[in-house]
């Protein structure tokens, strides 16, 4: 009896700290969603577009890398395929922005599958390995494609995307469409984080063999994790074919794959608030210091170095430790005071 | 007596090394069968094999009447059969709690309705670290981790648990805690092989012993009559006997 108890309060306190989680990304999306009452430039506007594509791609990654513990080096191509499914659907189907979205998420979901199951029958290092050489792979195929795929030059997003009616490319609303599905991703992403099925991604993340003899199936979860992150892919691919209305491979190749690996370890994959951080810094520094793209790729190398030597888990668990740590010195002064006293 | 686990004509060889040398083994239902041996002798392996860590060269498995050889690793404890590993393991990061819990999860062999333990609180309580459940498994000490390996292996319900050295890096007091709730399993419907060095806690533990040596099993039987049989005394000269 007493251990039902204790259990049932055990649930208790878990839904209430995973939802202090969730609360602080919430209030974060809802002033950024207040961001166009103050009139900004089209500049900031376009370059905040851009991070939060990102960023919808980056609660995949947190997933795929975060809880589950692998990297992939190729993450930009699954984005890709989200983006030419949104343009061939328009432009052969005539087919809008509301249906690409699920049929570009099953999509990517199904290259996942398709790299996937080969790739993760290798560890670690040889499939971050693998996921780089997909992705390269992914750009030949889109390039080679002829007047499919566009070849080289890419395809063209001739149709806007429209909510009830009305037509949602100016900036702002675009803006607002994109918070939208950022807010989407990040639910998305902290319900999968703080279901048993995440637990289960965070035992085979922590120990893949003690993982295997507990019963859990670890290949087939890592593929069903690789996929999950796919979908997250996609649906950013499709905000981004809308979005800057003109696709090619080269916007899915090597470079942005890696952004996108960087980007998630600098703001942390492990905690919620890590993939808006990540998103964020990586898109505005730049523009902030006012540099240049050598200067930036400098930056970011600099940066990366940086975070995997001094904040491991990223820039919010790096302020979350700090925090706790000087919490615990302005705790820990007076009482080690009051020891000493005592022991004279 | 009736052997729950058959092992027949086991090999395994690494490259050149030959870990295995087609041994026999039975365990029994209800009993607590201790398997002794040098280091290196293949004690380790002998588990790796059963449990679907590394594929056999040759020779069968038989699990209650199924041949179960070379099945995959994490449809063991599907089957009923558990296991803890010589290098104690838990899932680090996460809570103590957090960690049994995923053990009780994904047991597929939950169809043991009669399970003594059935709730991670139930299990984390009989290894004695409940007061323990909220914090990190990475900080706990040796010997709680130790504990706590157990309970994963038991939160899978099996009918049979192959613990390899659960005393090693343990202190007396420990150990002795440790005997205690190994001794219990057989009266709730668990058969126990076990691996250690320790012949004093092995003969605390079993009242039949196994015995390896360069991957052939040389002896086996009471653990008395083993103890003073002549080829395992000259395995051990000069060890710990
Ligand atoms: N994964 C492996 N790869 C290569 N050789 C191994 C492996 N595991 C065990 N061995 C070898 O097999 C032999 C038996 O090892 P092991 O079963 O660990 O012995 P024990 O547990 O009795 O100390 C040793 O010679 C060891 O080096
Ligand atoms: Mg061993």
């Amino acid at each position: 009896m007493e251990v039902y108890e204790h259990d049932r309060s055990n649930t208790m306190i878990k839904s209430v700290s995973s939802l202090r989680s969730l609360a602080p990304v919430l209030i974060v999306l809802l002033l950024l969603a207040l961001v166009p009452l103050f009139s900004p430039s089209n500049r900031f506007l376009s370059l905040a577009i851009s991070a939060g594509i990102n960023i919808i791609a980056l609660y995949g990654l947190s997933v795929l890398f975060g809880q589950t513990g692998i990297l992939s080096m190729g993450h930009a191509a699954l984005v890709g395929v989200g983006a030419y499914t949104a343009a061939l659907l328009a432009r052969d189907f005539d087919i809008g922005f509301w249906v690409s979205i699920p049929v570009a998420g099953i999509m990517a979901a199904i290259v996942a599958a398709i790299i996937g199951i080969p790739s993760l029958r290798v560890s670690g290092h040889h499939f971050v390995i693998m996921t780089f050489a997909f992705g390269q792979l992914l750009t030949i195929i889109l390039t080679n494609g002829g007047d499919f795929t566009g070849a080289a030059s890419g395809l063209d997003m001739g149709k806007p995307v429209t909510m009830f009616g009305a037509d949602l490319d100016a900036l702002p609303r675009f803006y607002l469409l994109v918070v939208a599905f950022v807010t989407v991703s990040a639910v998305a992403s902290w319900a999968i984080i703080h279901s048993s099925y995440g637990r289960t991604l965070r035992a085979i993340r922590e120990n893949e063999k003690l993982a295997a003899a507990l019963g859990i199936d670890v290949g087939r979860h890592k593929i069903g994790a690789f996929i999950v992150s796919g979908v997250f892919a996609g649906v950013s691919g499709v905000l981004l074919a809308y979005f800057l209305r003109h696709i090619s491979p080269g916007q899915f190749a090597s470079f942005p794959s890696i952004y996108l690996a960087l980007m998630v370890m600098i703001g942390g994959a492990r905690l919620l608030l890590g993939p808006l951080a990540g998103g964020i810094l990586v898109s505005f520094l730049p523009e902030v210091l006012n540099l240049d793209p050598v200067q930036s790729r400098i930056l970011y190398g600099a940066c990366l170095i940086a975070v995997i030597l001094f904040l491991p888990n990223g820039v919010i668990a790096g302020i979350a430790d700090g925090w706790t740590w000087l919490v615990r010195m302005s705790k820990r002064r007076p009482a080690a005071g009051n020891v000493s006293e005592v022991g004279r | 007596m009736n052997a729950i686990l058959d092992i027949k004509g086991l090999r395994k060889h690494f490259g050149g090394v030959t870990a295995l040398s087609g041994v026999d083994l039975a365990i029994n239902e209800g009993e607590i069968l201790g398997v002794v041996g040098p280091n290196g002798s293949g004690k380790t392996t002998l588990f790796n094999v059963v449990t679907g860590v590394h594929k056999p060269t040759a020779g069968t498995v038989t699990w209650k009447g199924k041949d179960i050889t070379g099945i995959p690793a994490n449809q063991i404890s599907g089957n009923g059969i558990g296991y803890t590993f010589q290098q104690a393991m838990a899932f680090p990061g996460l809570t103590v709690l957090e960690n049994v819990q995923i053990a009780t999860e994904h047991s597929a062999a939950s169809t043991r309705t009669d399970f003594a333990w059935p709730t991670p609180a139930a299990l984390l309580d009989f290894v004695g670290i409940s007061g323990l459940a909220r914090e990190k498994a990475g900080i706990l000490p040796f010997g709680s981790l130790r504990l706590l390996g157990l309970a994963l292996a038991l939160a899978t319900r099996p009918s049979l648990l192959l613990l390899d050295e659960p005393a090693a890096g343990l202190n007396d007091r420990e150990t002795a805690a440790l005997v205690g709730l190994v001794q219990q399993f057989p009266a709730h419907g668990i058969s126990v092989c076990v691996i250690d060095h320790d012949m004093k806690l092995m003969q605390m533990l079993c009242k039949r012993l196994a015995v390896l040596d360069f991957g052939a099993k040389i002896a086996d039987g009471p653990t008395a009559d083993v103890l003073h049989d002549k080829k395992v005394l000259e395995v051990y000269l000069g060890g710990e006997l």
